[in-house]
């Protein structure tokens, strides 16, 4: 046996000498090949918050829409893929105008991407793996727009805002703040992992959504108090926290494109503190101010955490990101009172953790932001703190007022004339039914589910 | 109420001979009570109150015990106390409160009678309970009611049970002590309840890790106030911005004065005469027995003004404190009688504390 093995590997070898003596790689294609494996475990953990938002919306909601809410998001994730890949990217990054000004508002070129399956000469790494990380992101941003959805929206709808989002929500505004051309990158806007550009974006698309579909039936009482619509698992929930945790290292740490000085580890150690901070905060004050410590808050706080850190990962100092994940963690538990003051139905607290939390990341680059940091990634300037000066805080109110507009408008008209065309929300009857069997006509948890019906 | 008032109201539950003409009655006293609220002292008020429910209570079982002689069972057998818990046993029920009940009858002479006996009394306790909810007085939720057997029983039943209970103190048995606690005689012969506590109290101080398990067992209701000083309302449903005066303001001061009373061997059973009775043997200085009169007081008043409405004929109330009762100076008042009680409370652990 043995003996069989050497002689046929000798056979080879002497077939295919370049097997026994390749030439070495040179470093810049060793560098590419790092920054290549980083980036798609990066993407890959990215793809795998998917599944956090699957056990989020779904443990935040009721059983008779689990499967459906769960389910959605597989297909979901599929067309938006689709869609990015034809349009959105194009959108984003194509780079076929560069010359021409209105590159500054929209990118053009690229669509039906067809990238080089290898990188060329020079390049950090390929364009293929770039392009699923940015897909992974896009995803990640409808995702949170269901949140305004839940537990109401017709199927349909969800089909029909995923490639209206995917092809001209989110593009543009990662196009401004992300690509190259685009024009709040040249004014220096810090925005190292989205918290505007994706959690901003999703969440202000979730808010037009709730609006415009209403409260659930039995979310607010006709004299204005509002009732509570617990979810069914809280179990999914921290799950779901985890999973996100977790996946938000291939979010921030992925954004450094590349392993190069090791810089990526620094944004991993700030992501980390921010995150821990939110949470801390938020079961601290909701058992400060109601009495009782709430695990749903806790959850939203730990979230709100990384919302806010992703801004500001890699421009300030662990103290800093301490400072901004606690204040995340509080503004959050506040947020949501607010919203339900104002009767706003946010079934997955879309708007407080994404919104809010993602307002506050954006604002706080002004803030903590050191002169160090931006510089080396040359992006912008340092915040109040650091230099004493209000520019950099100007330009992230900037673009958050700016980027908020878009996507409120733009999200508005689109939900608004798919109201009108289409209608957004299901009837009171396959509501009260759930989703699950009006929808798919089978439920997500059947057994459960006959027994409840047959109860009634 | 005036004088002749109560008296001429008495008289008249006194010869009330069917179940309908004393809702009737109960009925017109609410509304007569309803207008009084305002006018009177608080204690004055609850004091002419729980008369007029013992009068009610007292009615309905003597119109129980004929029914039961008409239909051929005879009268009682042998003496009996009828035994009220709760807030009747504490002389504290509210214009709406339901039925924790209890019988206790006197031993057989011969063993022979001791089956019909039980009989008799379980056929009675069943009686008095309905006509009592053709009153308006709802069934009690925990099953503390003497139509159940558990607390229908002889007095040598009734102490082999506690000693069972004392031996065995797991969280309902401990319950169950705590409620004993509260007991009165509403009806009948007062010396069988009398043995019944003297039997409950040598127990009691002979055995300190039960008022360890008391402790446990009735701390857990919190005061609804917050570290900033906030009151903690509740947030969802019909009733949110409302408080939950009973469970996180009532409930908690009674707790903490009744089990301060079992160690101290206070026998009173009102809130009110318990804290009394404790200043005046020193376990609380003047001034500290004067702020939980006080405090007490207050949330005495505030019961009243809880949401109450009648469900299915009887009497039922949220015990929440309607969000639009909650003036400006009320919420101060409020906060500082729940620091008060905040105080009592934490007081009341540590000292068991010291003790273990």
């Amino acid at each position: 046996m043995v003996k069989k093995l050497i002689v046929s590997l000798g056979a080879l070898s002497l077939l295919f000498p370049a097997m026994a003596f390749a030439d070495d790689p040179s470093a810049g294609t060793l560098n590419m090949g790092l920054n290549s494996i980083w980036v798609l475990v990066a993407a890959i953990l990215v793809i795998l918050m998917q599944g956090g938002f699957i056990l989020l919306e779904a443990g935040s909601t009721r059983m008779k829409n689990a499967g459906h809410i769960a389910g959605k998001t597989v297909f979901t994730l599929g067309l938006c893929t689709l869609v990015y890949w034809a349009v959105g990217y194009a959108i984003a990054f194509g780079s076929d105008n560069a010359e021409h000004s209105i590159s500054k508002i929209i990118g053009w070129g690229s669509y039906l991407f067809a990238p080089a399956v290898a990188a060329a000469d020079g390049e950090a790494l390929p364009s293929t793996i770039f392009f699923v990380f940015q897909l992974a992101f896009a995803a990640v941003s409808l995702s949170i727009a269901w949140g305004g959805f839940a537990e109401r929206a017709k199927l349909s709808a969800y089909l029909v805002f995923t490639i209206l989002f995917t092809a001209v929500v989110y593009p543009v505004i990662s196009h401004w703040i992300w690509s190259p051309t685009g024009w709040l990158f040249a004014e220096g806007a810090q925005d190292y992992a989205g918290s505007t550009v994706v959690h901003l974006t999703g969440a202000l698309a979730a808010f037009a959504a709730t609006v415009l579909l209403k409260p659930r039936i039995g979310r607010f009482n006709k004299d204005g108090s509002a009732n509570e619509i617990l979810g069914h698992n809280q179990v999914f929930g921290a799950l779901s926290v985890l999973l996100l945790w977790v996946g938000w290292f291939g979010f921030n740490a992925g954004s450094a494109l590349g392993v190069g000085d090791g810089f990526f580890g620094y944004v991993a150690f700030n992501t980390q503190l921010g995150a821990a901070g939110g949470a801390v905060a938020a079961l601290l004050i909701s058992w400060l101010v109601n009495g009782k410590a709430d695990i749903t808050t806790t959850l939203n706080g730990g979230l709100a955490g990384l919302v806010a850190i992703t801004a500001t990962c890699a421009f300030v100092d662990p103290w800093a990101a301490v400072v901004i994940g606690l204040i995340a963690g509080v503004l959050v538990f506040f947020s949501a009172k607010f919203f339900e003051k104002i009767k706003v139905d946010d079934p997955i607290y879309a708007l407080s953790v994404h919104g809010a939390a993602g307002i506050w990341g954006t604002l706080a680059n002004g803030i903590f932001a050191t002169d160090e940091l931006a510089k080396k990634l040359n992006v912008g300037q340092g915040g109040i703190i650091d230099t004493g000066n209000w520019h950099q805080m100007w330009v992230q109110l900037e673009s958050v007022l700016v980027c908020g507009g878009y996507v409120l408008v733009v999200s508005f008209i689109i939900l608004g004339a798919m109201k009108l065309v289409m209608g957004l929300r299901v009837t009171e009857e396959q509501e009260i039914i759930g989703l699950d069997l009006s929808e798919h006509g089978a439920f997500g948890y059947p057994e459960q589910m006959k027994k409840a019906q047959s109860s009634l | 109420m005036s004088d002749s008032v109560r008296a001429k109201l008495f008289t008249r539950i006194g010869n009330t001979d069917d179940v309908i003409a004393l809702r009737g009655l109960r009925d017109q006293f609410h509304e007569q009570m309803v207008t009084l609220q305002a006018e009177q002292p608080i204690e004055q008020f609850y004091t002419d109150l729980n008369e007029v429910h013992d009068a009610l209570i007292r009615r309905a079982i003597s119109l129980s015990e004929a029914k039961l002689a008409r239909l051929g069972y005879g009268s009682p057998p042998v003496p009996y106390a009828y035994l009220l818990f709760g807030s009747g046993g504490r002389q504290e029920q509210t214009l709406s409160s339901d039925q924790d009940s209890g019988l206790i009858y006197e031993d057989a002479a011969e063993e022979a009678e001791r089956e019909e006996i039980e009989e008799y009394f379980r056929l009675l306790s069943v009686t008095i309970v309905g006509t009592l909810q053709a009153i308006g007085y709802p069934p009690c939720e925990g099953n503390v009611i003497s139509s159940n057997p558990l607390w229908c029983q002889s007095l040598s039943g009734w102490r082999a049970k506690l000693d069972g209970w004392f031996q065995e103190p797991d969280w309902e048995c401990v319950r169950y002590l705590l409620i004993v606690a509260d007991c009165r005689c509403v009806y009948g012969q007062d010396m069988l309840l009398h043995a019944l506590k003297s039997h409950y109290y040598t127990d009691t101080l002979n055995n300190q890790t039960i008022v360890q398990h008391m402790i446990n067992n009735t701390m857990r209701h919190k005061v609804l106030i917050g570290v900033f000083g906030q009151l903690l309302k509740e947030q969802y449903g019909e009733e949110a911005g409302s408080l939950d005066l009973k469970y996180g303001a009532y409930i908690p001061m009674v707790n903490a004065i009744r089990l301060t009373s079992i160690k101290a061997g206070v026998r009173e059973t009102s809130t009110l005469s318990r804290i009394a009775k404790l200043s005046e043997r020193g376990f609380f200085s003047e001034q500290d027995g004067l702020a939980f009169t006080a405090a007490f007081k207050l949330f005495m008043r505030l019961r009243l003004m809880t949401m109450t409405r009648t469900e299915d004929g009887v009497y039922t109330n949220s015990g929440k404190l309607p969000h639009a009762k909650l003036t400006r100076e009320l919420v101060d008042e409020l906060k500082a009688a729940l620091r008060v009680v905040k105080k009592l409370q934490r007081r009341v652990q540590k000292q068991s504390k010291d003790r273990n």
